[in-house]
Protein backbone atom coordinates (compact mmCIF):
# COMPACT_ATOMS: atom_id res chain seq x y z
CA UNK A 1 0.00 0.00 0.00
CA UNK A 2 2.45 2.46 0.90
CA UNK A 3 4.46 1.37 -2.40
CA UNK A 4 1.32 2.58 -4.26
CA UNK A 5 1.25 5.67 -2.58
CA UNK A 6 4.74 6.66 -3.38
CA UNK A 7 4.47 5.56 -6.96
CA UNK A 8 1.16 7.80 -7.03
CA UNK A 9 3.20 10.65 -6.24
CA UNK A 10 4.79 13.09 -9.57
CA UNK A 11 8.00 11.88 -9.85
CA UNK A 12 9.97 12.26 -12.79
CA UNK A 13 12.56 9.86 -14.00
CA UNK A 14 15.80 11.22 -16.05
CA UNK A 15 17.76 9.34 -17.79
CA UNK A 16 21.52 10.24 -18.58
CA UNK A 17 23.04 8.63 -21.82
CA UNK A 18 25.12 9.21 -25.11
CA UNK A 19 25.86 5.97 -26.52
CA UNK A 20 30.03 6.77 -26.13
CA UNK A 21 32.22 6.38 -23.26
CA UNK A 22 34.30 8.80 -21.79
CA UNK A 23 31.68 11.85 -22.48
CA UNK A 24 30.93 13.06 -19.14
CA UNK A 25 27.47 11.09 -18.26
CA UNK A 26 28.23 10.39 -14.67
CA UNK A 27 29.39 13.71 -13.97
CA UNK A 28 26.61 15.59 -15.41
CA UNK A 29 24.64 13.24 -13.88
CA UNK A 30 26.12 13.81 -10.22
CA UNK A 31 26.24 17.81 -10.68
CA UNK A 32 22.63 17.58 -11.68
CA UNK A 33 22.00 15.69 -9.19
CA UNK A 34 23.41 17.78 -6.33
CA UNK A 35 22.53 20.91 -8.12
CA UNK A 36 18.71 19.67 -7.75
CA UNK A 37 18.94 18.62 -4.20
CA UNK A 38 20.46 22.15 -3.53
CA UNK A 39 17.18 23.65 -4.48
CA UNK A 40 15.40 21.45 -1.68
CA UNK A 41 14.20 18.37 -4.57
CA UNK A 42 14.64 14.97 -3.20
CA UNK A 43 17.20 13.86 -5.38
CA UNK A 44 17.93 10.09 -5.83
CA UNK A 45 20.90 9.39 -8.03
CA UNK A 46 21.09 5.65 -9.78
CA UNK A 47 24.23 3.84 -11.18
CA UNK A 48 22.48 2.09 -14.10
CA UNK A 49 25.96 1.69 -15.76
CA UNK A 50 25.80 -1.55 -15.15
CA UNK A 51 29.40 -3.11 -15.07
CA UNK A 52 31.21 0.12 -15.29
CA UNK A 53 29.50 1.66 -12.34
CA UNK A 54 31.55 5.02 -10.78
CA UNK A 55 29.20 7.50 -10.07
CA UNK A 56 29.81 7.17 -6.89
CA UNK A 57 33.49 8.36 -7.25
CA UNK A 58 32.21 11.61 -8.95
CA UNK A 59 30.38 12.38 -5.79
CA UNK A 60 33.18 11.68 -3.28
CA UNK A 61 31.93 8.22 -2.13
CA UNK A 62 34.10 5.27 -1.16
CA UNK A 63 33.23 2.05 -2.62
CA UNK A 64 30.09 1.38 -1.62
CA UNK A 65 28.39 -1.48 0.79
CA UNK A 66 25.62 -2.21 -0.35
CA UNK A 67 24.70 -1.75 -4.39
CA UNK A 68 22.71 -2.49 -7.15
CA UNK A 69 23.57 -5.98 -7.34
CA UNK A 70 23.09 -7.07 -3.78
CA UNK A 71 18.99 -6.17 -5.14
CA UNK A 72 19.95 -7.65 -8.32
CA UNK A 73 21.55 -11.16 -6.84
CA UNK A 74 18.18 -10.76 -4.19
CA UNK A 75 20.50 -10.39 -1.56
CA UNK A 76 18.27 -7.77 -0.30
CA UNK A 77 14.15 -7.78 -1.40
CA UNK A 78 13.68 -3.93 -1.32
CA UNK A 79 15.19 -1.82 -3.62
CA UNK A 80 15.03 1.04 -0.66
CA UNK A 81 17.99 -1.10 1.37
CA UNK A 82 20.22 -0.57 -1.57
CA UNK A 83 19.96 3.36 -1.41
CA UNK A 84 22.94 4.79 0.35
CA UNK A 85 22.75 8.43 2.03
CA UNK A 86 25.21 11.15 0.62
CA UNK A 87 26.85 13.74 2.76
CA UNK A 88 24.79 16.32 0.68
CA UNK A 89 20.75 16.81 1.80
CA UNK A 90 18.37 15.39 -0.38
CA UNK A 91 20.11 13.53 -2.78
CA UNK A 92 20.31 10.08 -2.08
CA UNK A 93 22.72 7.24 -4.65
CA UNK A 94 22.01 3.78 -5.71
CA UNK A 95 25.58 2.46 -6.55
CA UNK A 96 26.19 0.29 -9.66
CA UNK A 97 26.69 -3.41 -9.31
CA UNK A 98 30.47 -3.70 -8.76
CA UNK A 99 31.24 -7.65 -8.23
CA UNK A 100 29.69 -10.00 -9.93
CA UNK A 101 30.95 -10.95 -13.58
CA UNK A 102 26.83 -10.98 -14.91
CA UNK A 103 26.08 -7.42 -13.34
CA UNK A 104 26.82 -5.82 -17.19
CA UNK A 105 23.92 -8.63 -18.33
CA UNK A 106 21.26 -9.06 -16.07
CA UNK A 107 18.85 -10.59 -17.71
CA UNK A 108 14.95 -10.02 -18.56
CA UNK A 109 13.25 -11.09 -15.13
CA UNK A 110 16.02 -8.78 -13.08
CA UNK A 111 15.69 -6.02 -15.49
CA UNK A 112 12.04 -5.42 -15.19
CA UNK A 113 12.28 -5.99 -11.86
CA UNK A 114 14.54 -3.13 -11.30
CA UNK A 115 12.55 -1.17 -13.52
CA UNK A 116 9.65 -2.22 -11.64
CA UNK A 117 10.86 -1.32 -7.89
CA UNK A 118 12.49 1.98 -9.35
CA UNK A 119 8.59 2.82 -10.16
CA UNK A 120 8.14 2.54 -6.43
CA UNK A 121 10.90 4.75 -5.35
CA UNK A 122 10.13 7.65 -2.83
CA UNK A 123 11.96 10.87 -4.96
CA UNK A 124 10.95 14.02 -6.80
CA UNK A 125 13.56 13.31 -9.11
CA UNK A 126 15.38 9.63 -10.38
CA UNK A 127 18.48 10.14 -12.48
CA UNK A 128 19.46 7.50 -14.09
CA UNK A 129 23.04 7.05 -15.10
CA UNK A 130 23.50 5.03 -17.98
CA UNK A 131 26.28 2.97 -19.52
CA UNK A 132 28.08 3.72 -23.07
CA UNK A 133 27.16 1.86 -26.07
CA UNK A 134 23.18 0.70 -27.36
CA UNK A 135 22.72 -2.51 -25.47
CA UNK A 136 19.12 -3.69 -25.31
CA UNK A 137 19.25 -2.88 -21.23
CA UNK A 138 20.93 1.18 -21.53
CA UNK A 139 18.04 1.44 -24.41
CA UNK A 140 15.29 -0.01 -22.41
CA UNK A 141 16.50 2.08 -19.17
CA UNK A 142 16.32 5.21 -21.81
CA UNK A 143 12.92 4.80 -23.40
CA UNK A 144 11.59 3.83 -19.49
CA UNK A 145 12.82 7.45 -18.18
CA UNK A 146 10.31 10.41 -18.98
CA UNK A 147 13.12 12.60 -20.01
CA UNK A 148 15.87 11.39 -22.07
CA UNK A 149 19.46 13.29 -22.18
CA UNK A 150 21.91 12.71 -24.68
CA UNK A 151 25.39 13.88 -23.74
CA UNK A 152 27.60 14.03 -26.36
CA UNK A 153 30.99 15.82 -27.15
CA UNK A 154 31.68 18.45 -29.93
CA UNK A 155 33.68 15.68 -31.98
CA UNK A 156 32.78 13.39 -34.57
CA UNK A 157 32.98 10.26 -32.45
CA UNK A 158 30.47 11.02 -29.78
CA UNK A 159 28.31 12.15 -32.35
CA UNK A 160 28.46 9.61 -34.81
CA UNK A 161 27.62 7.66 -31.30
CA UNK A 162 24.65 9.48 -30.08
CA UNK A 163 22.88 9.77 -33.63
CA UNK A 164 23.42 5.40 -33.32
CA UNK A 165 21.93 6.00 -30.04
CA UNK A 166 19.03 8.01 -31.31
CA UNK A 167 18.52 5.42 -33.87
CA UNK A 168 18.60 2.64 -31.88
CA UNK A 169 16.46 3.74 -29.17
CA UNK A 170 13.96 4.60 -31.66
CA UNK A 171 14.15 1.75 -33.52
CA UNK A 172 13.79 -0.27 -30.02
CA UNK A 173 10.54 1.75 -29.47
CA UNK A 174 9.17 1.05 -32.60
CA UNK A 175 9.63 -2.33 -32.25
CA UNK A 176 8.06 -2.26 -29.04
CA UNK A 177 4.64 -0.66 -30.20
CA UNK A 178 3.90 -3.52 -33.15
CA UNK A 179 2.92 -6.61 -32.32
CA UNK A 180 3.18 -7.93 -36.09
CA UNK A 181 6.46 -10.11 -36.76
CA UNK A 182 6.39 -9.14 -40.07
CA UNK A 183 6.70 -5.58 -39.38
CA UNK A 184 9.93 -6.59 -36.53
CA UNK A 185 11.68 -7.94 -39.22
CA UNK A 186 11.54 -5.24 -41.30
CA UNK A 187 12.38 -3.03 -38.70
CA UNK A 188 14.95 -5.45 -37.96
CA UNK A 189 16.57 -5.12 -41.31
CA UNK A 190 15.69 -1.36 -41.69
CA UNK A 191 18.59 -1.31 -38.55
CA UNK A 192 21.35 -2.32 -40.96
CA UNK A 193 22.52 0.64 -42.90
CA UNK A 194 22.88 -1.68 -46.36
CA UNK A 195 20.14 -3.18 -46.15
CA UNK A 196 18.70 -4.29 -49.71
CA UNK A 197 15.39 -2.67 -49.37
CA UNK A 198 16.63 1.15 -50.39
CA UNK A 199 15.67 2.03 -46.40
CA UNK A 200 17.67 4.65 -45.59
CA UNK A 201 15.96 6.99 -43.13
CA UNK A 202 13.03 6.58 -40.60
CA UNK A 203 10.98 7.78 -43.16
CA UNK A 204 11.04 5.55 -45.72
CA UNK A 205 10.62 2.81 -42.87
CA UNK A 206 7.34 4.26 -42.19
CA UNK A 207 6.32 4.55 -45.88
CA UNK A 208 7.28 0.86 -45.92
CA UNK A 209 5.34 -0.27 -43.38
CA UNK A 210 2.38 2.22 -43.57
CA UNK A 211 2.39 0.14 -47.61
CA UNK A 212 2.18 -3.16 -45.13
CA UNK A 213 -0.17 -1.89 -42.88
CA UNK A 214 -1.61 1.93 -42.71
CA UNK A 215 -2.80 1.39 -38.86
CA UNK A 216 0.65 0.33 -38.17
CA UNK A 217 2.59 2.93 -40.03
CA UNK A 218 0.33 5.80 -38.22
CA UNK A 219 1.13 4.41 -35.03
CA UNK A 220 4.80 4.83 -35.61
CA UNK A 221 4.50 8.26 -36.76
CA UNK A 222 2.98 9.28 -33.68
CA UNK A 223 5.31 7.29 -31.75
CA UNK A 224 8.49 9.48 -33.56
CA UNK A 225 6.77 12.93 -32.67
CA UNK A 226 6.53 11.52 -28.91
CA UNK A 227 10.13 10.58 -28.64
CA UNK A 228 11.59 14.02 -27.97
CA UNK A 229 15.12 13.36 -26.39
CA UNK A 230 17.16 16.23 -24.90
CA UNK A 231 20.79 17.22 -25.95
CA UNK A 232 24.06 18.56 -23.78
CA UNK A 233 26.98 19.23 -25.01
CA UNK A 234 29.82 18.65 -22.89
CA UNK A 235 33.56 20.21 -22.99
CA UNK A 236 32.57 23.10 -25.20
CA UNK A 237 35.60 25.70 -26.33
CA UNK A 238 34.42 27.60 -28.94
CA UNK A 239 31.30 29.31 -30.21
CA UNK A 240 30.88 26.94 -33.24
CA UNK A 241 31.07 23.78 -30.45
CA UNK A 242 28.20 25.58 -28.89
CA UNK A 243 26.81 25.88 -32.44
CA UNK A 244 26.97 22.40 -32.77
CA UNK A 245 23.76 21.88 -30.74
CA UNK A 246 21.52 23.94 -32.86
CA UNK A 247 23.23 22.10 -36.00
CA UNK A 248 22.55 18.73 -34.80
CA UNK A 249 18.74 19.56 -33.76
CA UNK A 250 18.18 20.65 -37.41
CA UNK A 251 19.57 17.57 -38.80
CA UNK A 252 17.77 15.46 -36.10
CA UNK A 253 14.61 17.24 -37.63
CA UNK A 254 15.32 16.60 -41.27
CA UNK A 255 17.01 13.30 -41.07
CA UNK A 256 14.78 11.53 -38.32
CA UNK A 257 11.80 13.68 -37.54
CA UNK A 258 12.37 13.95 -34.67
CA UNK A 259 12.75 16.83 -32.20
CA UNK A 260 15.72 16.85 -30.05
CA UNK A 261 15.48 19.67 -27.07
CA UNK A 262 19.07 21.61 -27.07
CA UNK A 263 19.64 22.10 -23.34
CA UNK A 264 22.30 23.33 -23.15
CA UNK A 265 26.16 22.70 -22.90
CA UNK A 266 29.14 22.83 -20.19
CA UNK A 267 32.01 24.77 -21.16
CA UNK A 268 35.59 23.11 -20.92
CA UNK A 269 37.51 23.93 -18.19
CA UNK A 270 40.49 22.89 -16.13
CA UNK A 271 38.67 23.25 -13.10
CA UNK A 272 37.05 20.01 -14.15
CA UNK A 273 39.29 17.04 -14.45
CA UNK A 274 40.52 18.89 -11.18
CA UNK A 275 37.13 18.04 -9.23
CA UNK A 276 37.60 14.59 -10.51
CA UNK A 277 41.15 13.87 -9.66
CA UNK A 278 40.34 15.78 -6.25
CA UNK A 279 37.09 13.53 -5.40
CA UNK A 280 34.69 16.07 -5.13
CA UNK A 281 31.97 16.87 -6.65
CA UNK A 282 32.00 19.80 -9.49
CA UNK A 283 29.51 22.45 -8.38
CA UNK A 284 30.74 22.08 -4.73
CA UNK A 285 34.46 22.06 -5.09
CA UNK A 286 34.08 25.08 -7.70
CA UNK A 287 30.25 26.64 -7.62
CA UNK A 288 31.34 29.91 -9.55
CA UNK A 289 33.44 28.45 -12.27
CA UNK A 290 31.48 28.24 -15.74
CA UNK A 291 31.08 24.59 -16.15
CA UNK A 292 28.95 25.03 -12.68
CA UNK A 293 27.00 27.89 -14.04
CA UNK A 294 26.33 25.91 -17.10
CA UNK A 295 25.05 22.60 -15.43
CA UNK A 296 22.60 25.29 -13.41
CA UNK A 297 21.65 26.60 -16.84
CA UNK A 298 20.93 23.10 -17.79
CA UNK A 299 18.57 22.31 -14.96
CA UNK A 300 17.21 25.53 -15.67
CA UNK A 301 16.40 24.55 -18.82
CA UNK A 302 14.78 21.23 -17.42
CA UNK A 303 12.76 22.51 -14.65
CA UNK A 304 11.06 24.87 -16.76
CA UNK A 305 11.09 22.86 -19.96
CA UNK A 306 12.66 25.04 -21.82
CA UNK A 307 15.39 24.80 -24.42
CA UNK A 308 18.15 26.78 -25.91
CA UNK A 309 17.05 29.14 -28.35
CA UNK A 310 19.67 30.55 -31.23
CA UNK A 311 18.81 34.33 -29.92
CA UNK A 312 21.41 32.80 -27.21
CA UNK A 313 24.13 32.98 -29.64
CA UNK A 314 23.40 36.35 -30.82
CA UNK B 1 2.88 16.36 -39.76
CA UNK B 2 6.06 14.16 -40.70
CA UNK B 3 8.03 15.57 -43.46
CA UNK B 4 10.68 13.76 -45.51
CA UNK B 5 13.43 16.61 -46.58
CA UNK B 6 12.48 16.10 -49.70
CA UNK B 7 9.16 17.25 -49.52
CA UNK B 8 9.62 20.31 -46.94
CA UNK B 9 9.22 23.65 -48.82
CA UNK B 10 12.10 26.30 -49.14
CA UNK B 11 10.48 27.66 -45.43
CA UNK B 12 10.47 24.37 -43.75
CA UNK B 13 14.20 23.71 -45.23
CA UNK B 14 15.69 26.86 -44.02
CA UNK B 15 13.77 26.73 -40.83
CA UNK B 16 11.92 30.70 -41.18
CA UNK B 17 8.51 31.22 -40.56
CA UNK B 18 5.88 32.04 -44.21
CA UNK B 19 6.34 35.55 -42.38
CA UNK B 20 10.17 36.16 -42.34
CA UNK B 21 11.59 39.02 -43.25
CA UNK B 22 14.86 39.29 -45.69
CA UNK B 23 17.02 39.72 -42.91
CA UNK B 24 15.80 36.98 -41.42
CA UNK B 25 15.92 34.53 -44.14
CA UNK B 26 19.24 35.44 -44.77
CA UNK B 27 20.59 34.60 -41.31
CA UNK B 28 18.79 31.56 -41.62
CA UNK B 29 20.25 30.89 -44.57
CA UNK B 30 24.06 31.44 -43.53
CA UNK B 31 23.29 29.24 -40.45
CA UNK B 32 21.74 26.17 -41.97
CA UNK B 33 24.50 26.51 -45.08
CA UNK B 34 26.82 26.12 -41.94
CA UNK B 35 25.12 22.94 -40.89
CA UNK B 36 25.20 21.63 -43.91
CA UNK B 37 28.60 22.17 -44.95
CA UNK B 38 30.78 19.49 -46.01
CA UNK B 39 33.28 19.05 -42.92
CA UNK B 40 30.22 20.14 -40.54
CA UNK B 41 30.55 17.28 -38.28
CA UNK B 42 27.27 17.61 -36.91
CA UNK B 43 25.91 15.66 -40.13
CA UNK B 44 28.67 12.86 -39.31
CA UNK B 45 27.44 9.52 -40.30
CA UNK B 46 24.05 10.81 -40.73
CA UNK B 47 23.89 11.54 -44.60
CA UNK B 48 25.96 10.47 -47.15
CA UNK B 49 27.98 13.46 -48.93
CA UNK B 50 25.33 12.95 -51.98
CA UNK B 51 22.66 13.91 -49.97
CA UNK B 52 24.38 16.64 -47.98
CA UNK B 53 24.94 18.08 -51.76
CA UNK B 54 21.70 17.78 -52.56
CA UNK B 55 20.44 19.58 -49.42
CA UNK B 56 23.08 22.28 -49.78
CA UNK B 57 21.48 22.09 -53.45
CA UNK B 58 18.00 22.64 -52.26
CA UNK B 59 19.43 25.41 -49.76
CA UNK B 60 20.65 27.21 -52.35
CA UNK B 61 16.93 27.16 -54.42
CA UNK B 62 15.34 27.86 -51.54
CA UNK B 63 17.66 30.87 -50.54
CA UNK B 64 17.60 32.78 -54.01
CA UNK B 65 14.10 32.22 -54.17
CA UNK B 66 12.93 33.57 -51.07
CA UNK B 67 15.40 36.42 -50.59
CA UNK B 68 14.04 37.96 -53.98
CA UNK B 69 10.81 39.83 -53.43
CA UNK B 70 9.40 38.67 -56.73
CA UNK B 71 10.60 35.26 -56.97
CA UNK B 72 9.69 34.73 -53.47
CA UNK B 73 5.90 36.02 -54.47
CA UNK B 74 5.65 33.80 -57.12
CA UNK B 75 6.76 30.63 -55.01
CA UNK B 76 4.24 31.47 -52.41
CA UNK B 77 1.44 31.14 -55.34
CA UNK B 78 2.60 27.85 -55.64
CA UNK B 79 2.51 26.85 -52.44
CA UNK B 80 -0.89 28.23 -52.11
CA UNK B 81 -2.38 25.80 -54.34
CA UNK B 82 -1.11 22.99 -52.13
CA UNK B 83 -3.55 22.60 -49.62
CA UNK B 84 -1.68 21.23 -46.08
CA UNK B 85 -0.60 24.86 -45.25
CA UNK B 86 -1.90 25.32 -42.15
CA UNK B 87 0.53 28.68 -41.32
CA UNK B 88 -0.29 30.68 -44.52
CA UNK B 89 -4.30 31.41 -43.95
CA UNK B 90 -3.61 32.77 -40.46
CA UNK B 91 -1.16 35.84 -41.11
CA UNK B 92 -3.47 36.64 -44.55
CA UNK B 93 -6.70 37.06 -42.11
CA UNK B 94 -4.70 39.49 -40.12
CA UNK B 95 -3.64 41.28 -43.26
CA UNK B 96 -7.48 41.86 -43.78
CA UNK B 97 -8.65 42.60 -40.25
CA UNK B 98 -6.25 45.48 -39.85
CA UNK B 99 -7.61 47.56 -42.57
CA UNK B 100 -10.94 48.39 -41.44
CA UNK B 101 -9.28 50.22 -38.66
CA UNK B 102 -6.81 51.75 -40.67
CA UNK B 103 -9.12 53.84 -42.39
CA UNK B 104 -10.42 55.56 -39.83
CA UNK B 105 -7.34 56.37 -37.90
CA UNK B 106 -5.82 58.03 -41.20
CA UNK B 107 -7.67 61.22 -41.67
CA UNK B 108 -7.60 61.97 -37.67
CA UNK B 109 -4.12 61.44 -37.84
CA UNK B 110 -3.34 63.08 -40.73
CA UNK B 111 -5.16 66.22 -40.25
CA UNK B 112 -3.51 67.83 -37.50
CA UNK B 113 -0.12 67.93 -38.89
CA UNK B 114 -0.75 67.70 -42.62
CA UNK B 115 -0.42 71.53 -44.39
CA UNK B 116 -2.65 72.87 -47.07
CA UNK B 117 -1.62 70.55 -49.73
CA UNK B 118 -2.32 67.72 -47.96
CA UNK B 119 -5.78 66.14 -48.75
CA UNK B 120 -5.18 66.20 -52.12
CA UNK B 121 -2.96 63.24 -51.58
CA UNK B 122 -4.64 62.06 -48.81
CA UNK B 123 -8.09 61.09 -50.45
CA UNK B 124 -7.12 58.90 -53.35
CA UNK B 125 -5.26 57.25 -50.09
CA UNK B 126 -8.30 56.21 -48.44
CA UNK B 127 -9.89 54.74 -51.23
CA UNK B 128 -6.93 52.39 -51.69
CA UNK B 129 -6.68 50.49 -48.45
CA UNK B 130 -8.91 48.19 -48.24
CA UNK B 131 -7.74 47.17 -51.82
CA UNK B 132 -4.09 46.22 -50.95
CA UNK B 133 -3.14 44.19 -47.77
CA UNK B 134 -0.67 46.18 -45.73
CA UNK B 135 2.30 44.64 -46.38
CA UNK B 136 3.07 43.19 -49.60
CA UNK B 137 5.45 40.60 -50.40
CA UNK B 138 7.79 42.94 -52.59
CA UNK B 139 7.59 46.54 -52.99
CA UNK B 140 5.25 48.10 -54.36
CA UNK B 141 5.74 51.25 -56.68
CA UNK B 142 4.67 54.76 -54.80
CA UNK B 143 1.26 55.68 -55.08
CA UNK B 144 0.91 57.15 -58.62
CA UNK B 145 -1.26 59.82 -57.25
CA UNK B 146 0.89 61.20 -54.43
CA UNK B 147 2.95 64.23 -55.77
CA UNK B 148 3.84 65.15 -52.56
CA UNK B 149 5.99 62.96 -50.63
CA UNK B 150 6.11 64.76 -47.06
CA UNK B 151 6.86 63.56 -43.63
CA UNK B 152 2.98 63.22 -42.57
CA UNK B 153 2.31 61.41 -45.84
CA UNK B 154 4.95 58.88 -45.37
CA UNK B 155 3.85 58.40 -41.88
CA UNK B 156 0.06 57.83 -43.05
CA UNK B 157 1.70 55.42 -45.40
CA UNK B 158 3.49 53.20 -42.31
CA UNK B 159 0.02 53.62 -40.44
CA UNK B 160 -1.84 51.83 -43.11
CA UNK B 161 0.54 48.95 -43.54
CA UNK B 162 -0.11 48.62 -39.76
CA UNK B 163 3.27 49.28 -38.59
CA UNK B 164 4.49 51.37 -35.56
CA UNK B 165 7.58 53.63 -35.80
CA UNK B 166 9.12 51.11 -33.37
CA UNK B 167 8.72 48.12 -35.58
CA UNK B 168 10.12 50.53 -38.51
CA UNK B 169 13.09 51.46 -36.12
CA UNK B 170 13.99 47.36 -35.59
CA UNK B 171 13.74 46.55 -38.99
CA UNK B 172 16.09 49.18 -40.44
CA UNK B 173 18.11 49.23 -37.22
CA UNK B 174 17.71 53.03 -37.14
CA UNK B 175 16.76 55.12 -34.11
CA UNK B 176 13.47 55.91 -33.64
CA UNK B 177 14.32 59.48 -33.05
CA UNK B 178 15.23 59.43 -36.64
CA UNK B 179 11.99 57.85 -37.64
CA UNK B 180 10.14 60.76 -36.00
CA UNK B 181 12.62 63.31 -37.36
CA UNK B 182 11.54 61.87 -40.67
CA UNK B 183 8.14 61.95 -40.52
CA UNK B 184 7.35 65.82 -38.57
CA UNK B 185 9.91 66.87 -40.88
CA UNK B 186 12.22 68.33 -37.80
CA UNK B 187 15.39 68.23 -39.81
CA UNK B 188 17.55 69.47 -36.82
CA UNK B 189 16.94 65.83 -35.25
CA UNK B 190 18.42 64.19 -38.58
CA UNK B 191 22.17 64.05 -39.81
CA UNK B 192 23.44 65.49 -42.55
CA UNK B 193 22.13 64.93 -45.94
CA UNK B 194 23.63 62.09 -47.20
CA UNK B 195 22.57 59.77 -44.26
CA UNK B 196 19.01 60.95 -44.78
CA UNK B 197 18.88 59.46 -48.35
CA UNK B 198 19.51 56.26 -47.03
CA UNK B 199 17.56 56.30 -44.14
CA UNK B 200 14.70 56.74 -46.65
CA UNK B 201 15.56 53.71 -48.59
CA UNK B 202 15.31 52.04 -45.76
CA UNK B 203 12.18 53.73 -44.38
CA UNK B 204 10.25 53.51 -47.95
CA UNK B 205 11.84 49.38 -48.69
CA UNK B 206 10.19 48.94 -44.62
CA UNK B 207 6.82 49.78 -45.59
CA UNK B 208 6.95 48.04 -48.94
CA UNK B 209 7.34 50.73 -51.70
CA UNK B 210 9.68 51.72 -54.13
CA UNK B 211 12.15 54.25 -52.38
CA UNK B 212 12.95 56.24 -55.81
CA UNK B 213 9.93 58.72 -56.22
CA UNK B 214 9.82 59.26 -52.43
CA UNK B 215 13.54 59.50 -51.61
CA UNK B 216 13.57 62.13 -54.36
CA UNK B 217 10.64 63.97 -53.55
CA UNK B 218 10.99 63.71 -50.08
CA UNK B 219 14.93 65.75 -50.89
CA UNK B 220 13.60 67.98 -52.70
CA UNK B 221 11.40 69.14 -49.74
CA UNK B 222 14.54 69.21 -47.66
CA UNK B 223 16.59 71.10 -50.13
CA UNK B 224 13.20 73.68 -50.04
CA UNK B 225 13.53 73.84 -46.29
CA UNK B 226 17.50 73.85 -45.44
CA UNK B 227 18.33 76.38 -48.73
CA UNK B 228 15.19 78.62 -48.79
CA UNK B 229 15.27 80.89 -52.22
CA UNK B 230 17.58 84.15 -51.69
CA UNK B 231 15.07 86.85 -51.98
Amino acid sequence: MIELQDALRKKEIWAIGGGKGGIGKSLITGNIGITLARLKKKVLLVDADLGGANLHTTLGIGVPEMTLSDFLNRRVENINDVIIKTSIPNLNLISGAQDFLDAANPNFAQKTRLLRHLETLDADYILLDLGAGTSFNILDFFLFSDHGILVVLPEPTAIENAYRFIKSAFYRRFKKVVANQNIKDLIDAAMDQKNTMGIRTPFDLIERVKSMEREVGEILELEVLKFRPKLVVNQVRTKNDVQIGFSMKSACQKYFGINLEYLGYVEYDDCVWQSIRSKRPLVIEYPYSRPARCIERIVHNLLRKEQMTLSMLY
Amino acid sequence: MLKKIDDMNYYELLEVSYRATPQEIHKAYERVRKIYDPNSIALYSLFSPEETEKIRQRVEDAYRTLIYDENRRDYDRTLRDIPPLPETPQPELRYQQRPLAAPQRTPRMAEPTVPAAEPRAEEPQQQQVPAQPPMPAAAQPAPADITEFSGSVLKMMREQRGLSIRSVADTTKLSTRFIEGIEEENYKKLPARPYIRGFLVLYARTIGYESDRIVSDYMKRFDAAMNPPKK
